[in-house]
């Protein structure tokens, strides 16, 4: 028990004092998690609805598709895309391997998936003669999805939490392609790996910490952002 | 000006409509009845522009409607659902949704606003949100938000349903006041018969997704003679006495259920004793009811009774029966 309560003694020392280190691997943290979660929304909530709204051939494949793709293990999207991005690979060439845009990619691949199948799910919540009403009263397409999106939007906040909370928390594909470089792609998730390994505790539970606060702070932002558009 | 040509449309494989032509006048009111699951709904969704029929095409001022509707062509239609439902927001923001589409300016916002509003009633619901409201005043919202758009053709399906009666009124008051002011096309479906009799120029039954050459039950178009009271009027080979203050052009609506069914003719105060023979037996409302088809000397008429009464009675087709109803149950619209 000492040693735990030593490595928080540790941890709360290292925040208050503005560990450089610190700041800087939850900084590029943040900086990976919200471009991939950007990304990963912008196409995967769009997806989502099209895949809820439209009746297409395959259309049952693709959901199924998207929803196997939720349990894609991320070591493995990182292993694929390690071997696209090494020098010898197809995409060899961008230069990407050990970037944080690499990271970028692979969280990328794995939060589209989980914005695509929960924003499906959550449009298919919605009455289905919301789309048609909007239609009738001369919605276009992207008007009539934009009002079907009002409608489902505690749904949707919670599609972008999690693609947030995926992208924040995960470790296989960014120790993979982004080589936990110190200052260039450690991100949180990697350092603590690294520190516990090195038997640094204290640091580690200090990142861990500042891991659970940064979705705690997104979480609390994406609920005050539901509650100004209440009712 | 909208019109569906040889349209058939299937829902998984199963045809639900099926139409040589239907045509909707530019200034016409047409109400469409039939039974639930006789396809009007699905009728005012092609109408709408909503949906692409399976087969066959529609025609919007004489010009094919591409399947995938352009919203050009879409925001001169407007359709109200049976079960209306309003957006998250209040009953104003639901009333400006379509006007916004439209790109109309503030000032004529209010003004069409304003107009719907008022001739509604909906005064006091403005600032309201849809879980605020009852069934029959979303509707009236729906219609309402419809209304504004002053669309070329207005659908309307079961407008009134979730309505009271004083509330139906209301709407098709406003309906009425909004045609005198400007003319459009209006399609009602309804299976409330009176309803669809009082509002239409025109009355078309749908039948499994069929036009049914049989007008609806016990409907006769008639020329009133003028003067107050007791009238007798002539009705093919036979003669209806109605009450009635009005003159010219009127339709007589007989319910089925305001008639009186014996094999003999019977002492009574009824002023309508008509005398044929059975044409058919229908059984309605789970086996509980009958619809007895009776002509009457070239003209068909329909009376409801139990289907104890078919058995105590002893009808059977071709065989001879008397249909009775009084002069005040004859209803004229």
């Amino acid at each position: 028990m000492d040693f735990l309560a030593e490595g928080l003694r540790r941890a709360w020392a290292l925040l208050v004092a503005g560990d450089s280190e610190v700041y800087g691997i939850a900084l590029l943290t943040l900086k990976v998690a919200a471009v991939a979660t950007a990304i990963s929304c912008t196409a995967g909530l769009p997806l989502g609805y099209f895949l809820a709204t439209r009746t297409f051939w395959g259309r049952r494949a693709a959901l199924t598709a998207v929803n196997t793709a939720l349990a894609f293990p991320t070591v493995v999207v990182g292993l694929l895309l390690y071997g696209l991005l090494s020098r010898r690979g197809p995409l060899g060439g961008l230069g990407w391997l050990y970037t944080w845009q690499a990271i970028v990619v692979g969280d990328v691949l794995l939060a589209l998936p989980i914005a695509a199948a929960l924003s499906a799910a959550a449009v298919q919540g919605v009455d289905p003669r919301v789309r048609r009403t909007a239609e009738t009263l001369g919605a276009g397409p992207w008007r009539a999805a934009w009002t079907v999106a009002r409608e489902a939007r505690f749904a949707l906040a919670a599609v972008i939490t999690a693609a947030f909370g995926q992208v924040v928390a995960e470790i296989g594909a960014a120790m993979i392609v982004g080589g936990n470089i110190r200052g260039e792609t450690r991100t949180l998730t990697t350092a603590v790996a690294l520190y516990t390994a090195q038997g640094d505790f204290g640091l580690a539970l200090a990142l861990g910490l500042v891991l659970v606060l940064l979705a705690l702070v997104v979480n609390i932002a994406l609920q005050v952002l539901q509650g100004r558009g209440n009712a | 000006m909208l019109e569906l040509r040889a349209v058939r449309h299937r829902y998984e494989g199963r045809v639900v409509l099926d139409l040589e032509q239907f045509t909707l006048p530019r200034t016409g009111s047409v109400a469409v009845v039939g039974h639930n699951g006789a396809g009007k709904s699905t009728l005012l969704r092609l109408l709408a522009l909503l949906e692409a029929p399976t087969e066959g095409r529609v025609v919007f001022d004489g010009t094919a409607v591409p399947r995938r509707a352009p919203a050009s062509l879409r925001r001169r239609v407007t359709l109200v659902e049976q079960r209306p439902i309003l957006f998250r927001g209040t009953v104003r923001e639901n009333l400006e949704y379509g006007l916004r589409l439209r790109d109309v300016g503030r000032a004529a916002v209010d003004g069409l606003i304003g107009d719907v509003v008022e001739r509604l009633g909906l005064g006091p619901l403005q600032n309201r949100r849809r879980h605020e409201l009852s069934d029959g005043e979303v509707q009236r919202v729906a219609v309402a938000r419809a209304l504004a758009l002053r669309t070329d053709v207005l659908l309307l399906d079961e407008p009134a349903s979730s309505a009271d009666r004083a509330a139906a009124g209301a709407l098709y008051r406003a309906l009425a006041a909004e045609r005198a002011a400007r003319p459009f096309a209006v399609c009602i479906a309804s299976h409330q018969l009176e309803e669809a009799y009082r509002w239409a120029d025109d009355i078309r039954s749908l039948a499994d997704g069929r036009l049914s050459p049989v007008t609806p039950e016990n409907l006769f178009r008639v020329d009133l003679p003028a003067g107050d009271g007791v009238k007798h009027i002539p009705v093919g080979t036979i003669t209806i006495v109605v009450m009635t203050d009005r003159s010219g052009p009127a339709v007589l609506a007989v319910s089925p259920t305001d008639i009186f069914v014996s094999r003999e003719p019977l002492p009574s105060s009824a002023r309508n004793v008509l005398t044929g023979r059975v044409t058919g037996l229908a059984i309605e409302h789970r086996g509980a009811g009958v619809h007895v088809r009776a002509d009457m000397g070239g003209v068909e008429l329909i009376a409801a009774v139990t289907a104890e009464a078919v058995r105590d009675l002893a009808l059977t087709p071709g065989g001879s029966v008397v249909f009775s109803f009084k002069a005040s149950a004859v209803q004229v619209f």
